[in-house]
C-alpha cells in the first residue's frame, strides 16, 4: 500500500519523501539575508521619507507588511511567513521588542530589521516556518 | 533500498484556540506587570522573560503539532503615537493568532502569539 488513509486519523502515507533532501539546500532554507533586504526595501519603498502623521500611519503600516510578504512569496520557498511592523513616533520614548519561538530550529528562521528616519522608527520581524 | 515513511496530518485534531491562549497571555501580563514602572535597564530582561513564560505556558496547553511564536512589544508611554500590524502567509484552516494589551500608566504593552501547524 503506497498510499492509503489510516483508519483512526486523517492522515496518509507518503514514501519517499526522503527525495526531498536531493533538492539544494538554498531552496529550502530560511536564508536571513535575502529576507533582510526584502524588508529594508520594502519599509523605504513605503515610508522612506516620510514625517510621522497620525492619519497615516495605519497606511504605512499595511503597506510595509503587504510588500514583505508579497516580495517573499514570490520566493516561492515551501514556507509560511508571519511579518509584523511597529512604526513608533519619536519623541524620547523607549520601545523594547522580544519574541519567542517553538519551532524546528534547523529548518525554521526568523528575521529582525530595525529602520529608523528624522521622526518615525520602525521595527520589522519576519518569521518563516517551514511546512 | 531503505525508504522511509512520513505521516503527514493535513488537519489538526485540537485546533489552536485563541480564546484559550488569549486569556493566558492576559494573566501572565498582569501578573508581570501590574505596578511596574519603565525602567531601561529591567525592560529588555523583561520583555524578554514575559516571551519566554508565554511561550512555555502554551507550549504546556498541549496544542498538538502546532509551532509557537510569541512577539511581545514593552513601550514608555509618553504620548508618543505607536502602530502595530501583522500580516501572515498561511493556511486559514489552521493557524490563527491571539493578541493581548496591557496598559498602566508608565507603559504599555503588546502580546501576540501565532500558532501555525505542522502537517
Amino acid at each position: 500500500m503506497i498510499r492509503g488513509f489510516h483508519d483512526n486519523h486523517k492522515g496518509f502515507y507518503v514514501h519517499n519523501r526522503k527525495n526531498m533532501d536531493d533538492a539544494s539546500a538554498e531552496e529550502t532554507a530560511f536564508v536571513v539575508d535575502e529576507v533582510s533586504s526584502i524588508v529594508k526595501d520594502s519599509i523605504e519603498g513605503a515610508i522612506g521619507g516620510n514625517i510621522y502623521q497620525q492619519n497615516r500611519v495605519s497606511m504605512w503600516t499595511s503597506n510595509v507588511v503587504e510588500q514583505c510578504l508579497s516580495q517573499l512569496s514570490k520566493l516561492g520557498k515551501p514556507f509560511k511567513y508571519i511579518v509584523t511592523c511597529i512604526i513608533v513616533q519619536k519623541n524620547g520614548a523607549g520601545l523594547q521588542s522580544a519574541s519567542s519561538c517553538f519551532w524546528d530550529n534547523t529548518t525554521d528562521g526568523s528575521c529582525t530589521v530595525r529602520w529608523e528616519n528624522k521622526s518615525i522608527y520602525c521595527i520589522v520581524s519576519v518569521f518563516g516556518l517551514a511546512i | 533500498m531503505e525508504t522511509e515513511a512520513s505521516t503527514y496530518l493535513i488537519r489538526p485534531k485540537h485546533k489552536f484556540k485563541a480564546g484559550v491562549a488569549k486569556e493566558f497571555m492576559r494573566e501572565i501580563l498582569r501578573e508581570g506587570l501590574t505596578g511596574v514602572q519603565y525602567n531601561p535597564d529591567e525592560i529588555p530582561t523583561l520583555t524578554r522573560s514575559l516571551a519566554e513564560s508565554i511561550k512555555k505556558k502554551l507550549k504546556g496547553v498541549g496544542f498538538e503539532r502546532y509551532k509557537i511564536i510569541v512577539q511581545v512589544v514593552i513601550g514608555e508611554q509618553r504620548g508618543e503615537g505607536v502602530k502595530m500590524a501583522a500580516r501572515c502567509l498561511w493556511d486559514a484552516d489552521t493557524d490563527s493568532y491571539a493578541q493581548e494589551i496591557y496598559m498602566n500608566d508608565s507603559l504599555f504593552c503588546v502580546a501576540v502569539a501565532f500558532g501555525v501547524y505542522y502537517y
